[in-house]
């Protein structure tokens, strides 16, 4: 998706900790999905990113590769939300203060009240 | 960035290996940027990787602690963690979010369309601006605090000369527009967002908006009053050292501390340090003994003022 893109030498050259092995157990394992391009996979930089946190995770929680798919996938949905949360708040922010003010009683009502009723 | 690896990991400099391997792990775990919002845990597990880095391989640690090679160079190039891309709509591993009853609504908000064809490739051409590099630029303290131009060369060769603005902190950012990844389609190119790291500098503390230095003053200086010379952010000034100035007296210059945010400048407080001479000749210390037999006093008499 972004313009960028590197070979299979340069992102092993570029991710410290990633070996030859490892890339392709990762890859294999569906935690990586290069771009293909011709007849060899490309990798973009969301892949370095996300091939490093993988050797982060590896190493501090010695996981094998399906608890890192779920680990990553939870990631995945935490910071999707995230930025989805930033998005709607900005947007919110660039309300009127009646309309934050009433949305506000429909989060509280919805949200806040509920939860403590139970 | 700390100087000391084994202060960044929390270990002794005796730490066998596992044990420094334990204390990386534990620190990965708990501030890995990837897994926390807490800025102040990004900070530590930079240095803390950066420290790793270093001692991990034995030999490398043992010409570290020979003192061959020092902690610096040792620091990762600049990295982009995961949220970078993994917080963005398009990121390409996250699945579908299902919000249930409310599915409609939030794709009615963020083109729920729009994520799975990009997924799948589709022909379809769109504009997206480009990525935002992030860059972190040490700077030193007094161009920091008077305000200066600095030039950089990005890595793409790109050579820029950055306004650094007066009374700026360690950790603001500075946001080059346009100098980022270029954008797909008809979409802006995105900006160089530079960290500034004010470098530390022994001569020059803060508190806050205030700068506090130390002005060392002779004996006679002390005793008898002085004006001397003092620094300050803007250049020399001329202060008055108050006759019976002790170690410790501070002195303040009003309006000559940082610009804070509103433009107000706070204050630098001069700390005056009495420094002996060199030697002691027979010619001061036949005086001072003199002086002593009928002017002895006690500046211990006050506890708990630290002297001052």
């Amino acid at each position: 998706m972004t313009s960028h893109s590197m070979s299979r030498e340069e992102i092993l050259a570029l991710v410290p900790g990633l070996s030859d092995a490892s890339l392709d157990a990762l890859t294999d394992a569906g935690i990586v999905q290069p771009v293909l391009k011709g007849d060899a996979p490309r990798f973009r930089d969301i892949d370095a990113a996300r091939l490093q946190l993988a050797v982060d995770l590896e190493d501090a929680f010695q996981l094998d590769s399906n608890a890192l798919a779920l680990v990553l996938s939870l990631i995945d949905q935490l910071h999707g939300l995230k930025g989805e949360m930033r998005a709607v708040l900005g947007a919110l922010a660039a309300e009127p203060p009646e309309t934050r003010a009433r949305l506000r009683g429909i989060i509280r009502e919805t949200r806040i009240l509920r939860v403590r009723r139970r | 960035m700390t100087d000391d690896p084994y202060a960044a990991l929390g270990v002794s400099r005796t730490a066998s290996d596992a044990e420094i391997k334990k204390a990386y792990r534990k620190i990965a775990r708990t501030d890995h940027p990837d897994l926390t919002d807490d800025p102040a845990a990004q900070e530590r597990f930079k240095a803390a990787s950066a420290a790793y880095d270093l001692l991990k391989e034995p030999e490398q640690r043992a010409r570290f602690d020979r003192g061959e090679i020092d902690a610096q160079g040792q620091e990762r190039p600049q990295r982009r963690y995961y949220r970078d891309f993994s917080e963005s709509p398009d990121n390409p591993y996250r699945g579908q979010a299902d919000f249930g009853d409310f599915s409609d609504v939030f794709a009615d908000l963020f083109g729920q369309g729009g994520r799975s064809a990009g997924r799948q490739g589709g022909t379809r051409s769109f504009d997206m601006r480009g990525q935002d590099f992030r860059y972190t630029l040490e700077v030193d303290f007094l161009t920091a605090a008077r305000g200066g131009t600095t030039r950089i060369t990005l890595p793409d060769g790109q050579v820029l000369d950055v306004n650094i603005p007066a009374g700026t902190r360690d950790g603001q950012t500075i946001r080059l527009r346009g100098k980022g990844g270029p954008g797909m389609g008809e979409a802006p190119p995105g900006d160089a967002l530079l960290a500034l790291s004010v470098r530390e500098d022994a001569d020059w503390r803060t508190d806050g908006d205030d700068v506090i230095t130390v002005l060392p003053i002779s004996l006679d200086e002390a005793i008898l009053g002085a004006r001397v010379e003092a620094q300050t952010i803007d250049g020399p000034v001329m202060l008055t050292v108050p006759r019976g100035a002790s170690s410790g007296q501070k002195l303040r210059l009003r309006g000559r501390g940082l610009q804070a945010a509103g433009g107000k400048r706070g204050d630098q407080h001069v700390e005056l340090r009495v420094v002996m001479p060199p030697s002691i000749d027979d010619e001061l210390a036949r005086f001072v003994e003199n002086w002593r037999k009928d002017h002895a006093y006690d500046p211990r008499a006050v506890r708990g003022k630290g002297g001052r």
